[in-house]
């Protein structure tokens, strides 16, 4: 069964700009709000993707130094559940 | 018409622009809110923006490009960030009102960099000997009034090298002339969508080398539970709802510009000698004009003899030539060149400008010049 994951951001640009920076590494990933609760600053922005992409993912983000937030794994339940890869 | 008025505002523009103003009415609201398909169209449009210019002003991180109201609003975010009440700074002789009034009103110390019309020399030697012991620093890449392209590549370099923070007005050059932040290393550069780079009025942009302290405080999309402004860019100084359709626009624009900014520049000096050697043998005018030909971009200044400026852009406004009169909103550089009394009537470039109708603005002036009321 596929599972997704997020990746939260400090604001939607920087979601935006990850997720360029993915596209260009060849990882789909699409810029959402993130759900209420998986931050304590209010809104923000995440990018969702395969959870099989997910340690590329963030050691694409590393090398190209975009800084990003918590990471969380789709739970079967329809929640998330914070991972620290 | 012959529109000669592109430094107050661009007219001629491509299709593409109004194209995507439509567009943005008609697919998107606003980025930043809701993660409806509506919401999002509008944050991709707004981040493609963030790219163009990024990449046609050569700044690594879109994030760091603010989308601003005009030129005017991204000086006021600028100023504000390095400047505080009783602070020296140093300013070109050259500076609009959209610098030296947000000085003003913050009171800071202004010195004046005098140096003279066409002689990037004298500039540079004038910021050499202002530097020291300032805050920071203003200064435009070309005059508004004269068309005077200041040496700000080496203004920049004296700035870095003195550790004082530079704002650049590349309000006249944006789009025209290369202007590269990364050699620049400028603390903000600031610049209006809608002159050069063909978007439309209502847009502008502010890229910056430093982070800076909001102007506005709002509702950014971002951090909802924090009273505080967000600490990153472009958030920090992008309060409440962006002017998408604008955007839109303003990224139709740079598209456009972009792959042919070279060009650009090469048909604005084609088309600015070409005025010259049209007006320049009327007895009845002055001109105001680099005759080396190496330190003047988009703007033409002259005044008649017999009539005051008003009066005769009010008559080529008859005849069908849009320029505009007077002071320009830049008493500074009027006092510089010696105009303050009378101002000038100021002719300004377009890439979409045909040689004939270069031609017909200056037969058109001539026949007005010469003729007797």
């Amino acid at each position: 069964m596929r599972q997704d994951c997020l990746i939260l951001f400090r604001s939607l640009t920087f979601a935006q700009r990850a997720a360029h920076v993915l596209e260009r590494g060849g990882i789909t990933a699409t810029v959402r709000k993130a759900p209420q609760g998986l931050t304590d600053r209010g809104c923000t922005y995440c990018v969702r993707l395969r959870a099989n992409r997910l340690n590329a993912a963030l050691a694409l983000l590393d090398q190209r130094g975009t800084e990003h937030g918590k990471v969380f794994l789709a739970r079967e339940d329809g929640g998330w559940q914070e991972v620290r890869p | 018409m012959i529109y000669l008025d592109s430094a107050a505002t661009s007219f001629l523009k491509p299709p593409a622009v109004r194209h995507a103003v439509l567009g943005a009415m008609q697919h998107m609201t606003s980025p930043g809110r809701g993660g409806h398909r509506l919401a999002m169209a509008a944050a991709e449009t707004v981040y493609r923006c963030r790219q163009e210019a990024a990449a046609l002003f050569r700044m690594e991180d879109p994030s760091r490009v603010v989308f601003t109201l005009n030129a005017t609003h991204a000086l006021n975010i600028a100023i504000r960030s390095l400047i505080k009440p009783g602070d020296a700074v140093v300013i070109s002789c050259w500076e609009h009102n959209a610098v030296t009034r947000p000085l003003h009103a913050l009171g800071a110390k202004v010195r004046v960099a005098r140096g003279r019309l066409f002689d990037p020399e004298s500039v540079l030697d004038a910021f050499r000997k202002a530097l020291p012991g300032s805050k920071a620093a203003v200064c435009t890449h070309v005059s508004n009034v004269f068309g005077f392209v200041l040496p700000i590549g080496e203004i920049a370099a004296l700035c870095y090298d003195a550790g004082v923070p530079l704002i650049v007005d590349a309000a006249q050059s944006a789009g025209v002339l290369d202007v590269d932040m990364t050699q620049l290393r400028a603390a903000f550069l600031a610049m209006p969508g809608h002159k050069g780079l063909l978007g439309p009025q209502g847009t502008g942009l502010l890229l910056c080398g430093a982070d800076g302290a909001p102007l506005l405080y709002g509702g950014t999309g971002s951090n909802s539970r924090e009273q505080i402004m967000p600490e990153t860019l472009p958030d920090r100084h992008e309060a409440g709802t962006h002017n998408v359709p604008g955007i839109a626009g303003l990224a139709a624009g740079l598209e456009f510009v972009a792959p042919r900014r070279a060009r650009i520049e090469a048909i604005d000096q084609d088309r600015l000698r070409q005025l010259i050697a049209g007006l320049r043998r009327i007895d009845d005018l002055e001109l105001f004009y680099d005759p080396e030909g190496r330190s003047q971009c988009g703007v033409l200044s002259l005044r008649s003899r017999s009539v005051d400026c008003e009066t005769l852009a009010s008559r080529l406004a008859d005849r069908g030539v849009a320029v505009r009169g007077g002071l320009h909103c830049a008493p500074l550089a009027h006092e510089s060149g010696g105009t303050l009394e009378t101002g000038t009537v100021r002719l300004s470039l377009s890439p979409f400008l045909s040689p004939r109708e270069i031609d017909g603005a200056a037969a058109i002036m001539r026949d007005i010049c010469t003729k007797k009321d």
